[in-house]
């Protein structure tokens, strides 16, 4: 009986058994030397278990099929596509600034940095740079936003374990930073805050105050939420030695961001290729030790704390000026000079009805985003819309890994593994 | 200039393999045949000069109407270096009659998903994949929205000027101004 093929992952696909199975093995008088595959493949009752689309700590309309003996996961299949809209087609027939608000759908929970990502991806083509004070209150925002997705992530993720209160706590202090979104942008969540070329408008007064708000609370905040489960016997329990990703496995799946950083890889975005003046702010990358469930969940709680760090380091050092770029070829002429010329009028309306033209092109932009990389390979063929835009969403990839993980875990520790990678399905359909 | 390392690195390495290769908006791009496009990403996966050990995506742009000068897709791949911090962009291109490139999941597990995409939403077959299917649209789906000949965007509108696109002949109206332009 041979293991199932890992298919191009470079080391041994499975652990050892787990203890449960010990005594299991010696009961089913299997030889020392198999492993958790060959065991339950001897098993002649296996069974086919579909959980979801519906299903609530699947968090989307993510379905998987699993083959089970017993209580065993064998193999998982998951199906993707339930939430799929074809956005990258719908880039294809819209102006770039016009493409914004789809991006916002995209990864739901951290709309700023779909926006971000694109922008980044478009102003790279036209070869302009966003002025500084507009790229620190990008920072602050997308870390921010870091901060909301991480917190919707830990409360979730908890719940699907049975941690109802941490739930309650996450989004009493979540609500915080979408009041923020809200005074910025008019909306809590799809803000189209970041536009190309810059921001949709500098922030209003209250934000000074909100943001400081957030800088003093939240530290402690943090503390309350760790203290409710980092040490938390059950939730150890559940989590410690669950799902565990090997570095070379998560290299091979193209696992990013704290799925990766949790099997030990230290690499983050933000310091490999900076990006809207990262390089300013100093900051560390937690990176955990097994690769767990357990690392995966300290990894995130320890970011919370660094994107604090790098939102203080913004604020107090916020420069002054304007935070959207001149340049003529994407921002609209100042109101002034249309009452005298000509031309500007004239630009002034075929930058509204025609949109920015961008030159010919290809680039791959990608930025961290709480779930890992996220990119964008924009294609363009020097007219006013995309030619062909891919997102290289980080859930998808992420989640491609997730039957490699659960693979001869128990069928109750699959939730726990799923919301360890912290998918969106918005993300991952796109 | 990032890819660089990945270009220079096959120059030396595989001289035969690399067609053309192009930077610009500080990135570099290598063109490559299919035939060698397995060696190449397994060379880059496993020299130790480049180690670009994690895949990044794989999909593929539809240029239809350069099809008898030129092939008419490009699948794209790009790879990612963490070690030496890198992303390297390789691109083959294939006919509309024959869209079909080596799978390289055995190299990558990651590239899995990735060409199940590509091949559900452009239609490029990938030879040697072991469970080929669509996966974001459902599998009785028609079609490959991506390509740029899929008719997607609603439904045709009928004007005087376009009756005989937009309506079939029976339900045209007879006597319209313009009806028979």
């Amino acid at each position: 009986m041979t293991a199932l093929p890992p298919r191009g992952s470079p080391t041994a696909p499975l652990d050892p058994l787990s203890e449960q199975y010990e005594a299991g093995r010696e009961l089913l008088g299997v030889e020392p030397g198999l492993d958790a595959v060959d065991l339950v493949q001897i098993g002649e009752n296996t069974m086919e278990l579909n959980m979801g689309p519906m299903h609530p700590s699947t968090h989307g309309v993510l379905r998987l099929v699993l083959n089970l003996d017993g209580e065993v996961v064998r193999e998982c299949r998951p199906d993707i596509g339930y939430l799929h809209t074809g956005f990258e087609k719908d880039f294809e027939r819209h102006t770039y600034q016009q493409c914004i608000p789809y991006t916002d759908r995209m990864d739901y929970l951290s709309p700023l940095f779909n926006n971000l990502g694109f922008s980044l991806a478009v102003e790279r083509l036209l070869g302009i740079e966003v002025p500084l004070r507009g790229q620190y209150l990008r920072v602050i925002m997308c870390e921010l936003c870091r901060l909301a997705s991480h917190l919707l992530w830990y409360g979730t993720s908890a719940l699907d374990l049975g941690a109802t209160t941490a739930f309650v706590y996450a989004w009493r202090d979540r609500e915080k930073l979408l009041d923020i979104n809200e005074l910025v942008s008019g909306v809590r969540m799809h803000t189209s805050f970041i536009r190309v070329g810059g921001l949709l408008a500098d922030v209003p007064d209250p934000f000074y105050e909100m943001v400081g708000a957030v800088i003093k609370t939240f530290p402690k905040l943090i503390d309350e939420h760790e203290l409710l489960i980092t040490k938390n016997p059950i939730w150890r329990q559940r989590t410690v030695g669950l799902g565990v990703l090997s570095p070379e496995d998560a290299m091979a799946y193209g696992a990013t961001g704290p799925v990766l950083r949790g099997s030990g890889v230290p690499y983050d975005l933000r310091k490999a290729h900076p990006y809207s003046s990262y390089d300013h702010f100093d900051f560390d990358v937690p990176i955990g030790r097994t690769g767990d469930v357990y690392d995966r969940y300290l990894v995130r709680m320890q970011e919370m704390r660094e994107s604090l760090k790098i939102i203080t380091q913004a604020f107090e050092n916020l420069p002054d000026g304007p935070v959207n770029t001149t340049d003529r070829r994407v921002a609209l002429p100042p109101r002034n000079e249309l009452n005298t010329s000509m031309e500007s009028l004239i630009h002034h309306f075929k930058l509204v009805t025609e949109g920015m033209r961008v030159p010919a092109g290809q680039v791959y932009e990608a930025i961290e985003s709480p779930r890992g990389e996220l990119g964008f390979y924009l294609v363009s063929d020097g007219t006013n819309r995309p030619y062909r835009c891919k997102v290289r969403a980080p859930s998808f990839s992420n989640l491609s890994a997730l039957p490699h993980m659960v693979r001869g875990e128990l069928i109750a520790d699959v939730v726990a593994v799923i919301g360890s990678i912290d998918i969106v399905l918005g993300d991952v359909d796109r | 200039m990032s890819g660089a390392r990945a270009a220079d690195l096959l120059e030396r390495e595989l001289p035969a393999a690399v067609r053309r290769r192009e930077s610009g908006f500080g990135e570099v791009t290598v063109w490559i045949d299919r035939a060698d496009l397995v060696q190449v990403s397994t060379l880059l996966r496993d020299h130790p000069d480049a180690a670009y050990t994690t895949p990044v995506f794989v999909t593929a742009v539809d240029w239809p109407d350069r099809e008898p000068v030129e092939p008419r897709f490009d699948v794209v791949y790009a790879l990612r270096s963490l070690q030496y911090n890198d992303v390297c962009r390789l691109i083959v291109q294939v006919t509309e009659d024959d869209p079909n490139v080596p799978s390289l999941e055995l190299v990558f597990a990651g590239m899995d998903w990735h060409e199940r995409e590509c091949f559900d939403l452009l239609g490029i077959g990938f030879t040697g994949h072991h469970d080929l299917k669509r996966i974001l649209l459902p599998t009785d789906w028609d079609g490959h929205p991506l390509r740029k000949d899929y008719a997607s965007f609603g439904e045709p509108i009928a004007f005087t000027h376009n009756l005989e696109w937009a309506l079939p002949a029976q339900e045209r109206p007879r006597d319209m101004p313009g009806g028979s332009r």
